[in-house]
C-alpha cells in the first residue's frame, strides 16, 4: 500500500513537472520566431523607448516645474498622474522587450555554435542586474512619482542601451546566416 | 529600381517637401495635421499629387512617411510649455473660438488619428498625455481670463 501511494506520487509528481514545463514555454527557443521577436524588442528598444531624448521628455521634471508655476491644483494633479501612468508604461514596456530578448538569447545560446560565449555571459548578467532594476524603479515610480528616482532612471536606460548594443554584436553573424536560410538550403550553422 | 536608387529618390522628394511646402509650415503641430491629412485611412497610404508628377507615388508616399515621422518626432521632444504655445498659436491660426476648440479636441482627441504608422505606443501614449495636459492648461487659462482679475 506504502509502495502503491510512492509511486501514484511520483507520477502525479512527473505530471504536474511535464504540464508546467509545456505550459512555460509554448513557441521553441531559438526558433524564426523568436528571432522576430529579437528583433523587433530591439527596434523598439533602440528606436522608441531608449533614445536619451524620449526618456528626459518622461522623467526630468522640466514640465513639472512648468505646470506648478502655470497651472491650477487641478491640472497638477492630472499632470503626476498622466505623467506616473506613462513613466510605469515605460519601464514596463522596457522590462517586457529585455525579457523578450533575453528568451532569445537563452535560446540561442542553445541553437547557435557560433555565438560568442563570452558575450552571451555578459549579456546574461545584464539582463540579470536589468531586471533587477526595472523591478526596484518600478515599485520607487508606483510610491513616489516619476521624478523621484533620476538617477536610477538613468542607469536602467544606460544598462539597457548597453544590453541592446552586446545584443546587436552577437547577432551580428545571423544577418548573413539568415539570408542563407531565405535563399535556399541552410549552409552554416544555424539552424532557425 | 534597386533599393539605394529608391531611397535616394525618397530623400531627393523629402528634400523637396520639406523646401517647397513644409518650410511655409513652421510649427511641428501644424506639420503633423498636414502630413496625417495627406494620408489615406483606409490604405494608409500618402497622396501629394504635385510630388507623385515630380517623382513617382510611391517615392512621394515614402517620403511624405519620412517627413510625418520627423514632424511627429519633433513634437514628441518638444517640452510642454512649447506643445502648450503651439497650441495657442494653432488655434489662432484655425479662427476657431478657443473655448469651442478646446471642447472639441477634449472630446475628439483628434491628435490620436494623426500618429505615424509604427509609432512605438509608449511614444504615442506619451504625446496624448502630454495631448491632454496641455488641454487642461490652456482650459484653466480661458477659465481665469474669463473670471477675470480680482479686485
Amino acid at each position: 500500500m506504502i509502495q502503491l501511494i510512492f509511486f501514484l506520487t511520483i507520477g502525479v509528481l512527473l505530471f504536474a513537472s511535464l504540464f508546467f514545463l509545456a505550459r512555460r514555454n509554448p513557441r521553441p527557443e531559438g526558433s524564426s520566431g523568436a528571432l522576430i521577436e529579437a528583433r523587433q524588442a530591439l527596434t523598439a528598444l533602440q528606436g522608441g523607448l531608449l533614445p536619451i531624448e524620449f526618456v528626459h521628455r518622461v522623467f526630468a521634471p522640466d514640465d513639472w516645474d512648468y505646470v506648478r508655476s502655470e497651472a491650477p491644483a487641478g491640472v497638477r494633479s492630472l499632470f503626476l498622474e498622466e505623467r506616473k501612468k506613462i513613466a510605469l508604461l515605460w519601464v514596463d514596456q522596457v522590462r517586457a522587450q529585455i525579457r523578450s530578448l533575453r528568451h532569445f538569447h537563452r535560446g540561442s545560446a542553445r541553437s547557435y555554435a557560433r555565438l560568442n560565449p563570452r558575450l552571451e555571459m555578459e549579456l546574461a548578467l545584464s539582463f540579470a542586474g536589468l531586471a533587477f532594476t526595472c523591478r526596484l524603479l518600478r515599485a520607487v515610480v508606483y510610491v513616489g512619482g516619476p521624478f523621484a528616482a533620476p538617477r536610477l532612471v538613468n542607469a536602467m536606460a544606460g544598462a539597457a542601451s548597453h544590453a541592446c548594443k552586446i545584443s546587436e554584436q552577437s547577432l551580428a553573424f545571423l544577418n548573413a546566416a539568415q539570408l542563407g536560410v531565405l535563399n535556399g538550403p541552410s549552409t552554416g550553422q544555424a539552424t532557425l | 529600381m534597386n533599393t539605394a536608387t529608391r531611397r535616394v529618390d525618397v530623400e531627393h522628394a523629402a528634400e523637396d517637401l520639406r523646401h517647397r511646402t513644409l518650410s511655409e509650415i513652421p510649427r511641428s503641430l501644424d506639420r503633423l495635421i498636414y502630413l496625417a491629412s495627406m494620408r489615406d485611412y483606409n490604405t494608409g497610404l500618402y497622396y501629394h499629387d504635385g510630388l507623385a508628377s515630380r517623382f513617382t507615388q510611391e517615392v512621394a508616399c515614402q517620403a511624405l512617411a519620412d517627413c510625418h515621422r520627423e514632424a511627429f518626432n519633433q513634437l514628441v521632444s518638444c517640452s510642454l510649455r512649447e506643445l502648450v504655445g503651439q497650441m495657442e498659436e494653432y488655434i489662432r491660426s484655425t479662427h476657431t473660438s478657443p473655448r469651442n476648440f478646446v471642447t472639441a479636441w477634449r472630446k475628439l482627441e483628434p491628435y490620436r488619428v494623426a500618429v505615424p504608422v509604427e509609432t512605438d505606443p509608449v511614444v504615442a501614449h506619451f504625446l496624448f498625455s502630454s495631448f491632454k495636459i496641455a488641454l487642461a492648461v490652456l482650459e484653466a487659462r480661458l477659465r481665469s481670463a474669463q473670471s477675470g482679475p480680482v479686485a
